[in-house]
């Protein structure tokens, strides 16, 4: 793969406006042409700073200014860290929670979708507000509600004191993150279910009704199984967006009581408290866990993601 | 190859439960009003925050802080005054520069990609759409240490560069993934024909296989443009007060009263329903498209 790359990108740079020179390029030539842009850009500002974030990571720092090499020392300090762990779980608890959570309901209000034609097209509509609105908005908005002032969760919910500090209490401000990120992704995690469950066709239904089986049997073994395409992309795509989650926490609560994931550690110790070298071993290590969650999600997926790709 | 796009597949799909309700001939009125109340309630999950979130934008002096009832007047256009006396304007103007670059540049380049992936012989295939996809888990967070310090060397902080260089890396690979499916789904035999008449490589791409992908292409532009508009953690990091720069997400995060909880809700929620309106109105138009887009890597036609 590393000797594609360098070919592609040499052949990018020969041929710079690929419209002058089309005549005569061949596909073979034309297709390295083509990737040449896309690779180059991820190359450069994904690829490149990653190995230069290591490279950080191994120094160490006073305020901004770089005093001497760290070797690990940076690493050990980011494990011996009681906030790097507590952070590690916050990221843990809000991606199991939320994901579990939108999975639950969005294959709910898929499979209602799915069966109501009446007013789908509507629905799938309003679905796609909450994932239209930015993250930031919504987190203000979740921010207020759960908020004692003006408190209207708790004038809402019933059995909920009216000074009860959602935002302010360990655990509960966790709960009302997952909440807010449940909110904007659970349409999102439907949609793609729905297009999946649009995929079955309706005759196995029909054959199981036949057979008896009852709604739960055909959802077991009709729904579920030829499903799991487009669940094994829905988890993937929602936990590795739930892993590098920053918006909802920094806008919510600052990452106090509990909610202080990886990104806004991380934010926090190159912005706030500069220190690029353990920001730096922060930011690598976060890239290591959500690159092996990712793995193993590619794996399960196998050459079900790469469509169109083999001919 | 038959695949279809999304927004066909629903079109000719859509009878389907049509045939199976009739066949299996047992909605009865019950059971319509209980599907109907399931609808409503996706309805009213989806759409109720925003409703609360227009009240309180409406809601005039400290009211709207005092007073969880949603429908308790005075309602009034002062918050709006205020958000656009606050410069508001510069805040979107920049988000839509940054999301207009960060969408054409993305969607030329990465258009490019994907129909060398998706219809060009390029040697180990599989082997790229891995890559790309393994670049699309990439925790934005883990460029903010490396890209700061670039920046910083570079003169980009504050600039529009400085924001939608990384977004076009971000973008990059969803936008790939989206266009691979779009481009498959185009019949090969048109593109054949079109090198038959003596066209080039290049003449098929942009005079014959682009003209029909442009629906596809397009559900990416508006799936980028979105992610551009939304994108937080690099737009604060990076372009945190410069008026000139500022997006309008970060000016929202920071629109700050004395304390943590003192914040000036009214001209909060305000801004949240400037920013948003225009999404909404631009999602409901294309609503199809969208689906299109985001639906495209997970359906196998």
């Amino acid at each position: 793969m590393a000797v594609d790359t360098e070919e592609t990108a040499s052949a990018g740079q020969e041929s710079e406006p690929p419209k002058s020179q089309s005549r005569g390029m061949s596909e073979r030539t034309l297709a390295r042409a083509f990737m040449a842009p896309s690779v180059t850009a991820m190359v450069l500002v994904a690829g490149f700073p990653i190995i230069w974030a290591v490279f950080l990571s191994l120094w160490a720092y006073q305020g901004r200014e770089r005093t001497g090499f760290a070797g690990l020392g940076n690493y050990v300090e980011a494990a011996t860290d009681p906030r790097f762990w507590d952070s590690v779980l916050a990221t843990f608890v809000f991606t199991v929670g939320s994901v579990f959570f939108e999975f639950i309901i969005g294959m709910v209000f898929a499979l209602i979708m799915n069966r109501a034609f009446f007013g789908r097209g509507v629905t799938r509509a309003a679905i796609l507000i909450p994932w239209v609105i930015p993250t930031v908005i919504s987190a203000q908005m979740w921010f207020f509600m759960f908020n004692i002032t003006p408190g209207f969760i708790n004038s809402v919910v019933p059995f909920v004191p009216a000074d009860f500090n959602w935002l302010g209490t360990d655990y509960w401000a966790m709960f009302a993150v997952i909440f807010a990120d449940v909110w904007k992704t659970a349409p999102f995690v439907a949609l793609l279910l729905l297009a999946g469950l649009q995929t079955i066709p309706g005759d196995l239904y029909e054959a199981g009704r036949v057979d008896g089986a009852t709604a739960w049997q055909q959802f077991r073994n009709i729904t579920l199984p030829l499903l799991r395409p487009a669940i094994l992309v829905a988890l993937l795509f929602r936990t590795v967006d739930a892993l590098r989650i920053y918006d909802l926490p920094a806008v919510m609560t600052n990452g106090a009581f509990g909610t202080e994931t990886l990104s806004v550690l991380v934010q926090q110790f190159v912005v706030q408290t500069p220190d690029p070298g353990l920001g730096s071993a922060f930011s690598t290590l976060t890239f290591a866990i959500v690159l092996a969650v990712g793995i193993v999600f590619i794996a399960a997926l196998g050459r079900d993601l790469v469509i169109g790709a083999e001919e | 190859m038959s695949q279809t796009t999304e927004a066909e597949a629903t079109e000719t799909r859509a009878p389907a439960p049509r045939r199976k309700a009739a066949a299996s001939g047992e909605d009865t009125t019950a059971k319509k009003v209980g599907k109907a109340l399931l609808l409503a309630t996706i309805f009213v999950w989806c759409l109720f925050p925003f409703v609360w979130l227009i009240s309180t934008s409406m809601k005039q002096g400290n009211n709207a802080l005092n007073d969880p009832n949603l429908f308790q007047g005075p309602f009034g256009f002062n918050n709006y005054v205020t958000v656009f006396e606050q410069n508001f304007l510069y805040n979107l103007r920049n988000t839509f520069v940054v999301a207009i670059f960060t969408t054409v540049i993305c969607i030329v380049i990465g258009s490019f990609a994907a129909y060398a992936l998706a219809r060009l012989p390029l040697k180990k295939k599989v082997l790229w759409m891995s890559g790309v996809l393994a670049a699309s888990l990439f925790p934005p967070v883990a460029l903010v240490p490396p890209l700061y310090e670039a920046w910083r060397t570079l003169g980009l902080l504050n600039t529009y560069p400085g924001l939608y260089i990384p977004y076009i890396a971000f973008t990059l690979p969803l936008t790939i993934f989206i266009l691979v499916t779009f481009f498959s789904s185009i019949p090969m035999e048109l593109a054949e024909a079109a090198r038959v008449d003596g066209a080039t490589p290049w003449q098929t791409f942009y005079k014959v296989v682009l003209p029909l992908a442009a629906p596809g292409v397009f559900a990416a532009a508006i799936i980028v443009f979105v992610f551009a508009t939304n994108e937080f953690l690099i737009a604060s990091t990076f372009a945190p007060r410069d008026l000139e720069v500022q997006t309008a997400t970060t000016a929202i995060a920071f629109f700050t009263g004395a304390s943590q909880f003192e914040r000036p809700i009214g001209t909060i929620t305000a801004a949240c329903v400037v920013i948003s309106i225009p999404l909404i109105i631009m999602t409901l138009i294309f609503q199809r498209r969208i689906v299109a887009g985001l639906t495209a890597g997970s359906v196998k036609g």
